[in-house]
């Protein structure tokens, strides 16, 4: 034991000061699509909307091009067929929103936000527990959401912690699209929780149902319970999980709409760390 | 490219073939025959050095069972019964395995599961005491969904069944609807820890079906990207392990060390889990130069540290006391249930797709076997790929050719092609037919852990309740891809 002891003291820090400071994702990360819709004439769109798999991409009456940004999957197709026009991808980590509707640029999109949802802001602020509950991921945002614990990411200094009862938790955190056997054990997770409680939807595939159209998949998680943060991205990486509970949480401030040029940050609330 | 040999038989015959051919039943599904010759079950046996796919078409609404001979049919009967209604006759267990009845909806209660316990009857309990702990599917921790019912009188395993296909999201179907390039995305989102070998073992099968080349670049690339994966998968069940050992500081060094690999995927291809970069014909991304000495220093760097960590945690004998002798999986139960990757080769079985089905240019393989076949044994082999891992990246990094990195498609020219890879947990199958205009009209996927998934019931063997999440880790399983 001793030379644990040993190796976890002679380590140096690596953790995040996220949020109080940036943490820049690589240049060529695949976060989402952005859209430029003045630029892109009919053909163009039809054929952007062609490439698209989940249909994130799609073109209204007028010919013009819609995105929906909690639909997309980050592959990059789009933008490889736009060559630089109308569609641009964003490699940024803060993706989070509270309202479906700021997801998409467009026809139907809302431009400005409708903060409706719940925070936890006030008494929870500074401390959160987190009950997650798998309704049909891929796999790897469990991986990603146990990446928070890591020394990198280290969630516990945020004030931040799973706990394995519905009946300690504030955040109901869920993965993957809604599939038919797993809405009852969902909405009974939920209702064996306190109030307040907040649900975060993590990951694309329970923001909207992704990819997935069979009949066995009911879609987002919206569709069986009031969502208050979704968090896109597929897989959503740490920073975007951090993000979007720390939004959970009011201490910081949601992702914007996925627009080029309109791509800068809002800069977060710098809450700083929790005791 | 796989060319398989064909054999047509009757269904009433097919457990006598599938028995006389021995070898390894790869996956056994239902399907269109031919013309209209309505429906015919297949079998894709590995039978000494080949591949052999056996059709036998179907003549009512059942046919005599397989799984009496060949065990390792046993979810496939099951699977076919559910989704088609043909009885296998004589099958020891025939009830629901990816089709949840509505009323099951529910989370059920221990009493209810009782009669599902029965086929292992000899090994069932029953008086004062004894008790099952159903846990899932909503489990403690932040685990993937699936189902174990416990069956227990306090300290010992009784019994433990495993109920998975909550995840069902209808993969297959969903790959014929959208075009070929497109389709591997979907691929990618079945196991989303093994991107790359969905990806690869769909493309294997689209390119065998177009009779594509893949360049020299192009699959020296996805060696990278393939053993890139293994690395990760492998780092998270040590980490698994560690967690499960309550050795956090052990646990804390192994994710950092996970993690530095994800900062490499997301830096070299732009997503964390390697989505987006196998494409059928070659690949989308190419790797320059920058990317490729970021890759081989990294990883130089990362090989020192994980030998220094891994050289302590070999060392920590309250690692290894709850690892030697635990969850053992007999030789005998490995090779019948058709287990792949590392839990077959931790029961002495000598299966690796990378070496059995070549393809993308692999240099020949030692296979990392052991034969003591507990939770141990699976990590020794684990450790041992993760040096082979290294070693591929290497020789992959080092003799990557100049040239493009992708031969689109062209239109088929074969009916129907199987397409495989090794995935970290085992092999990877893809059976695609080819339908009018360059689509598919048929697709049937096997993950390593639907074959793995099937033995998890014979691994507790005089286990007790606490050695449950090193049992369950050290098989390594993704319920996303069993499930599809």
């Amino acid at each position: 034991m001793i030379r644990w002891f040993l190796r976890g003291v002679t380590r140096p820090r690596l953790t995040t000061r996220y949020p109080r400071s940036e943490e820049p994702p690589p240049p060529a990360f695949r976060a989402r699509a952005l859209l430029d819709p003045e630029v892109v004439d009919r053909d163009s769109a039809t054929r952007l909307a062609d490439v698209c798999l989940p249909s994130a991409l799609t073109v209204d009456g007028e010919g013009r091009l819609r995105l929906d940004a909690g639909l997309c999957i980050g592959c990059g197709l789009c933008a490889d067929a736009a060559e630089g026009k109308g569609v641009t991808l964003d490699p940024g980590y803060e993706l989070a929103v509270r309202s479906r509707q700021r997801l998409v640029v467009g026809n139907g999109g809302a431009r400005e936000a409708d903060v409706s949802a719940a925070t936890l802001a006030g008494p929870f602020r500074r401390s959160l527990h987190i009950r997650h509950v798998d309704t049909g991921s891929d796999g790897a945002v469990e991986q990603e959401i146990a990446a928070l614990m890591n020394p990198y990411y280290d969630m516990h200094r945020l004030g931040l912690f799973f706990t394995a009862t519905p009946r300690h938790a504030d955040v109901l955190l869920v993965t993957g699209p809604v599939t038919r056997p797993m809405e009852a054990p969902l909405l009974r997770t939920y209702e064996a929780m306190p109030e307040p409680r907040v649900v975060v939807a993590a990951g694309t595939d329970a923001c909207s149902g992704g990819i997935w159209t069979a009949p066995e998949v009911l879609g987002g998680v919206d569709r069986v319970l009031a969502v208050d943060v979704y968090i896109p991205g597929d897989p959503p990486s740490p920073i975007a999980l951090l993000h979007g509970l720390l939004l959970a949480a009011g201490r910081v401030r949601e992702a914007s709409a996925p627009v080029v040029g309109g791509a800068g940050m809002v800069p977060t609330e710098h809450a700083g760390d929790a005791a | 490219m796989i060319a398989p040999r064909e054999l047509t038989v009757n269904a009433g015959a097919l457990a006598t073939e599938l028995e006389g051919l021995g070898g390894r039943l790869m996956m056994m599904f239902a399907a269109d025959g031919p013309g209209d010759g309505g429906r015919e079950l297949r079998a894709i046996v590995r039978s000494g050095d080949g591949v052999v796919v056996v059709r036998a078409p179907l003549r009512g609404k059942s046919y005599p069972s397989v799984t009496p001979r060949v065990p390792a049919a046993h979810w496939f009967e099951r699977e076919i019964h559910d989704l088609f209604g043909n009885v296998p006759e004589g099958h020891p267990r025939l009830e629901p395995l990816v089709r949840h009845a509505p009323e099951e909806r529910e989370v059920r209660f221990p009493e209810e599961d009782d009669a599902r316990l029965e086929h292992r009857g000899a090994q069932r309990l029953a008086g004062p005491g004894v008790f099952v702990i159903p846990y899932g599917p909503v489990r403690s921790g932040v685990f993937e969904t699936a189902q174990f019912l416990v069956q227990t009188g306090g300290e010992d395993v009784a019994y433990c069944a495993q109920r998975l296909f909550f995840k069902r999201r209808g993969a297959e179907r969903r790959i014929c609807e959208v075009p070929v390039d497109q389709a591997v995305l979907v691929a990618e989102r079945v196991s989303g820890t093994s991107s790359i070998a969905h990806a690869l073992a769909y493309s294997h099968a689209v390119e065998s079906l177009a009779d594509t080349e893949v360049p020299p670049r192009a699959q020296a690339i996805r060696r990278i990207l393939a053993e890139l994966e293994r690395l990760y998968n492998h780092v998270e069940v040590t980490v698994r392990e560690c967690e499960d050992a309550s050795l956090s500081v052990a646990q804390a060094q192994f994710a950092a060390l996970k993690e530095r690999l994800h900062r490499l995927a997301g830096a070299t291809v732009g997503n964390r889990y390697l989505r987006g970069a196998v494409v059928p014909g070659g690949t989308r991304i190419d790797l320059d130069g920058g990317a490729v000495e970021l890759v081989d220093s990294t990883l130089a760097e990362w090989e020192r540290d994980w030998r220094r960590v891994l050289a302590v945690l070999l060392r920590t004998d309250s690692f290894l006391d709850r690892l030697v002798s635990t969850g053992p999986l007999a030789h005998e139960d490995a090779l019948d249930f058709g287990c792949v990757g590392p839990v077959a080769r931790g029961s002495g079985v000598d299966v690796d797709a990378r070496r059995d089905l070549p393809y993308d240019g692999y240099p020949a393989l030692e296979v990392a076997r052991h034969t003591d076949g507990d939770a141990m044994a699976r990590m020794e082999v684990r450790f041992q790929e993760v040096e082979t891992s290294l070693e591929l990246i290497r020789e992959a990094a080092g003799s990557l050719a100049r040239g493009t990195v992708r031969t689109a498609p062209g239109p088929f020219t074969r009916d129907a092609a199987l397409g495989a890879s090794e995935s970290t947990r085992g092999e990877t199958l893809y059976w695609l037919e080819a339908g009018g205009d360059a689509s598919i009209k048929f697709c049937k996927l096997r993950a390593a852990s639907f074959m793995n998934f099937g033995v998890f019931n014979r691994v507790f063997d005089a286990q007790v309740l606490t050695d449950f999440s090193f049992i369950e880790h050290s098989l390594g399983l993704s319920p996303a891809g069993c499930d599809a």
